[in-house]
């Protein structure tokens, strides 16, 4: 049987952001723009439905006058992101489980 | 990225993910201005401890006071790189305490060695008396091995968890000269010093500083 993927990952921008999100402590809103190649907009409507979610921590600050938005995972967004490539895994590999 | 909602394959998927975990993986960039400055700036100090040592002549200032005009702009160099870095990897505030911690440690070594000058002096000012020549031991000789040994400790931590095989080498040899060091003469105590902050710090900055250069150059 196999899993079901989770849709709020099984999105290219979406899952780009959280397999960024993962390897880091924190990245700023332009760094993820920056790796995943998206228009701020795009981006920004992507993250919000991860912080929907729960599956991201989204803090609005200023740094050096300038408006800084930071993305952090979080607990329940790494479960979902194991989860999702356990779900990958098991339909790339069917019987070697 | 073309198509925010694009539905993926399983392939494509996983392909991403590790597309995306490498890019942020290599998003960690550091200068390499850092070990630059402080392996020029001992190995200089060092150099100019041995002339003088060996050649016997005084500068009208304290050479080391150097070590101290260089936090000046590490404090710089470290607050640029602070803004221009766009993600905070996990190990970053370790790194961070580790290269603090040494910092403060050299101070109370500083300090501690001061100290026990202090109480050494008048010992010595007795067996000079008495004896009528200056002892043998040097105490200076052996606070080099400490330095030594404190060198090599944030350099090998920094070596094992960036993964930077020049770094941990240059920690390695910072050890092998801490003891070296208990053996030989002061004035060669400060070559080894030169050698182990050219190991330790002036080659994997100048590694990190090339790989620095090239990364933005890819990036443009």
């Amino acid at each position: 049987m196999f899993k079901e993927l989770d849709p709020i990952l099984h999105s290219q921008l979406r899952l780009a952001v959280i397999s960024l999100l993962i390897s880091v402590k924190e990245a700023e809103f332009t760094f993820l723009k920056e790796k995943t190649n998206s228009t701020a907009g795009n981006l920004s409507v992507q993250i919000n439905k991860l912080k929907d979610a729960g599956y991201i921590d989204v803090t609005k600050q200023f740094s050096n006058n300038y408006p800084q938005t930071i993305c952090r995972i979080t607990p329940a967004g790494i479960d979902a992101f194991e989860s999702y490539v356990k779900a990958l895994q098991s339909y790339m590999n069917p019987n070697g489980q | 990225m073309a198509g925010e909602d694009k539905v993926l394959t399983e392939k494509e998927s996983l392909e991403l993910i590790s597309k995306m975990i490498n890019k942020a993986k290599n998003s960690y960039h550091d200068t390499g201005i850092g070990p630059i400055l402080w392996g020029s700036v001992i190995t200089c100090c060092s150099l100019v401890t041995f002339f003088q040592i060996k050649y016997r002549f005084d500068l009208p200032f304290d050479i080391w006071l150097l070590t101290l005009i260089a936090i000046v702009p590490q404090v710089f160099i470290a607050i640029r790189e602070g803004r221009t870095n766009k993600a905070k990897g996990y190990d970053d505030s370790i790194m961070d305490t580790v290269w603090i911690c040494f910092g403060f440690s050299i101070f109370l070594l500083i300090f501690i060695n001061a100290n026990v000058v202090k109480q050494l002096n008048p010992v010595f000012q007795t067996y000079i008396d008495v004896k009528g020549t200056r002892p043998e031991f040097n105490y200076s000789s052996f606070s080099i091995s400490f330095f030594l040994l404190l060198y090599g400790i944030p350099t090998i931590i920094t070596g094992v968890c960036r993964n930077m095989r020049p770094m941990l080498y240059g920690g390695i040899v910072c050890w092998i000269c801490c003891v070296v060091s208990v053996y030989t003469k002061i004035e060669w105590d400060m070559i080894l010093t030169a050698v182990a902050a050219i190991a330790a710090w002036l080659i994997p900055g100048i590694i990190i500083r090339s790989k620095f250069l090239k990364n933005r150059k890819a990036d443009v």
